[in-house]
């Protein structure tokens, strides 16, 4: 899909390993989809402060914060574009859901009571991932925009998020789990007698493992818990669904080594299993080669012609200029941008056979030289991956 | 107090982390090798998600399968690689707990304890640490350390975070029993910086240096002994004298005579001002994180060969030992 036609999604998710700029091309898209006119939102994980400096939002917290308006002008965006961002924190977003779902405020301040809950909502699996596709469920609700981006956590399988629903709505099910919601079952070896099969005898060698007390934590936590799964497994279906359809679509963002290549295409394969729409790659900080054509070929006495040639040059340029100091140190600079560069084009060959992508749906965004978190630096991968900007 | 690659090595237990793709993983493996050289038998530890080691760090013989997770597979004279996996640290512990092999296989095979398994907290992490506790306290039969340098690739800042928080929930929640005995044992080894420290990985720009700070002043919360910043992918200086100089008086070289596209000045002349700059920006970030450590970070070159395989690994390790000496 071109990249234009990406801003047509509702949803637009941003998936990649940690470091290849996940974030960056998340506010480059929400930047893109206001100049394009459309109130757009980007739900980051990443606690960038230049990056909410240059979009002149302030702090990023758990609110959506605008983008003021006369910034957005200066960036092109027409009259009817907005955009805001807002940075995912999962213990608020944990603790809005006990507060919308608990049944009753004893309910609701028993779960916050719990030492485990109170430590370890972060930690509970796939917490982190849930609570993102919880947001973005809320946002999306209050209708209030036209695209949502979503930069996902960047776990070491950074998909982990499309299991995190099912893996807690599996919290549901369970003799185990039965057990353990029942602190009496628990407490009470007489109790345990009313309960047959494995689960029983599992928990009595638990039992003799951890000691009582941390099995009738848990079971707490769980039993706090118990009353709002139902409500819990309701929402992780509606993500799982959001997350599936057409209008939802996953931008994989992935660095040009090899290893992260690899790592690119096993996600593709996982997408492609999960029923995902993917709508294109971003190959992000590949080096680029000055002029047009390919880098040349690795070739020593090439260099050395080249050297020899270029310090000439210089030394008639400028008769004072230690020419062969220059010309070393300027050939060998063009020397490793080559080789960094064919690197990279080889990286990017292999991704293109590997995906089964349209040619305009890849894109690649050279490394700059600075840091790109400023709204000049979002501007300038913009026109990369979308062309020229829109009129003004 | 400053840290010395002596020292360094002289800890139990290393815990290199910092925000993804900042080579956290090479540098563990490249410290393995490090400590190897100087004779420390070391196990390096990659955890669950993460299968590269193999790659970096080849074990010297075939590794069965079933080996893998539980003991260390030799890689070369005193290094040994082993991927931490909590399902099987988990059915490792229960065996040692309740010394009945089957008993502890009835419940790690038991499906409704896999579900609750799957969306339980803490438990991988607990373990994990519980693992490393063990490799470190493994006596051979004169009493010595088995594993005297465990260095582990652990997890990325927010995870590596957690992976550190777990104990202390623990305790917070349990008195008394085994898992509080067991848990106490743990803690003691991660507070105790003459024996653990954790290696904040980064690179200098600016979302990892911010990155780092915090990484810091969250570990140091956490009551856990911090080692130097590592700070990776220094790109080698240009060695051009006067750079202004030459860039003007390239401005001056005809175009389309050069006899390679290498002296071609408008190739040279962008690659230069590409280092230039790239040279700039990461002296900038590395000043950052001096005055933000009250002292200099470890610099580790980037290496043009890349860090995929081990020779370069042993590069990397040759810059970490130059780095750190």
């Amino acid at each position: 899909m071109k990249p234009d036609r990406w801003l047509d999604c509702r949803v637009l998710v941003t998936v990649g390993t940690g470091g290849v700029g996940k974030t960056t091309i998340a506010a480059v898209l929400g930047l893109e989809a206001a100049r394009a006119g459309k109130r757009a939102l980007v739900m980051t994980i990443d606690p960038a402060r230049r990056l909410a400096d240059a979009l002149g939002t302030g702090p990023l917290d758990h609110e959506a914060r605008e983008v003021p308006r006369e910034r957005l002008q200066a960036l092109g965006v027409p009259d009817g574009g907005a955009l805001a961002a807002l940075m995912l924190d999962t213990k608020r977003t944990f603790d809005e859901l006990v507060e919308r779902l608990a049944p009753t405020p004893e309910v609701r301040e028993r779960i916050f009571a719990n030492p485990i809950y109170r430590n370890l909502s972060d930690a509970l699996a796939g917490s982190r991932e849930y609570s993102a596709t919880e947001k973005l469920l809320q946002v999306i609700g209050n209708g209030r925009y036209d695209l949502v981006v979503l930069d996902t956590p960047p776990a070491a399988h950074a998909l982990d998020f499309l299991d995190a629903p099912r893996r807690l709505s599996g919290f549901l099910d369970g003799q185990f789990l039965k057990l353990l919601l029942h602190p009496a079952a628990v407490v009470g070896r007489a109790s345990l007698r009313l309960f047959r099969s494995g689960s029983e005898f599992v928990l009595r060698a638990l039992e003799r493992v951890t000691g009582l007390e941390f099995l009738t934590a848990i079971s707490e936590f769980l039993l706090a818990f118990e009353e709002l799964l139902a409500g819990f497994g309701e929402r992780a279906r509606e993500v799982a669904r959001l997350l599936r359809d057409p209008s939802c679509g996953f931008v994989l963002v992935a660095g040009p080594d090899l290893s992260q290549a690899k790592r690119a295409e096993s996600f593709w394969e996982r997408l492609q299993s999960e029923g995902i729409h993917l709508v294109g790659l971003v190959l992000n900080r590949v080096h680029p080669w000055p002029v047009a054509g390919d880098p040349p070929a690795e070739d020593p006495a090439a260099a050395e012609r080249a050297q020899r040639w270029l310090a000439a040059a210089l030394a008639a340029a400028d008769p004072g200029l230690d020419a062969g100091n220059a010309a070393a140190a300027l050939v060998s600079a063009a020397r490793a941008q080559a080789a960094l560069a064919r690197r990279d084009a080889a990286v990017r060959e292999r991704l293109e056979r590997a995906l089964p992508l349209e040619g305009d749906a890849f894109r690649a965004v050279p490394l700059f030289a600075d840091d790109v978190h400023a709204i000049e630096g979002l501007a300038r991968i913009a026109r990369e991956i979308f062309g020229a900007p829109r009129g003004p | 107090m400053k840290e010395t690659l002596a020292s360094l090595l002289s800890r139990r237990l290393l815990l290199v982390t910092g925000k993804g793709g900042t080579g956290k993983t090479r540098i563990a493996a490249a410290l393995g090798v490090l400590a190897a050289r100087r004779g420390v038998r070391t196990v390096v530890v990659e955890l669950g998600d993460s299968d590269v080691l193999p790659e970096l760090l080849p074990p010297s013989r075939g590794q069965r399968a079933a080996e893998r997770g539980r003991e260390p597979q030799p890689v070369a004279l005193n290094l040994f690689t082993l991927r931490l996996v909590p399902e099987e640290a988990l059915l490792e512990y229960l065996e040692l707990q309740l010394r009945v092999r089957t008993l502890a296989r009835a419940i790690v095979g038991n499906a409704g304890f896999h579900r609750f398994l799957d969306a339980a907290p803490g438990w991988r992490e607990l373990l994990t640490l519980g693992k490393l506790w063990h490799l470190a306290s493994l006596e051979d039969s004169a009493g010595a350390p088995r594993w005297p340098l465990v260095v582990v690739d652990a997890p990325a800042t927010g995870h590596g975070l957690s992976l550190l928080s777990v104990p202390s929930v623990v305790l917070d929640t349990v008195r008394m029993g085994p898992l509080r005995r067991n848990t106490d044992r743990v803690q003691a080894l991660m507070t105790d910086a003459a024996r653990t420290l954790v290696l904040p990985v980064t690179l200098p720009e600016e979302l990892p240096v911010n990155e780092t700070l915090e990484l810091r002043a969250r570990v140091r919360e956490l009551g856990v002994g911090l080692g130097p910043v590592l700070a990776n992918g220094i790109e080698p200086a240009l060695g051009l004298d006067q750079p202004e100089r030459a860039l003007a008086a390239l401005e001056r070289v005809p175009r389309g005579q050069a006899p390679s596209p290498l002296a071609e000045p408008d190739v040279v002349g962008a690659a230069a001002r590409h280092r230039l700059a790239r040279a700039a920006m990461q002296r900038g970030f590395l000043a950052v994180l001096a005055r933000r450590l009250d002292e200099a970070p470890v610099e580790l070159p980037w290496l043009a060969g890349g860090v995929d395989d081990p020779p370069g690994v042993q590069a990397l390790a040759d810059a970490l030992g130059g780095a750190l000496a």
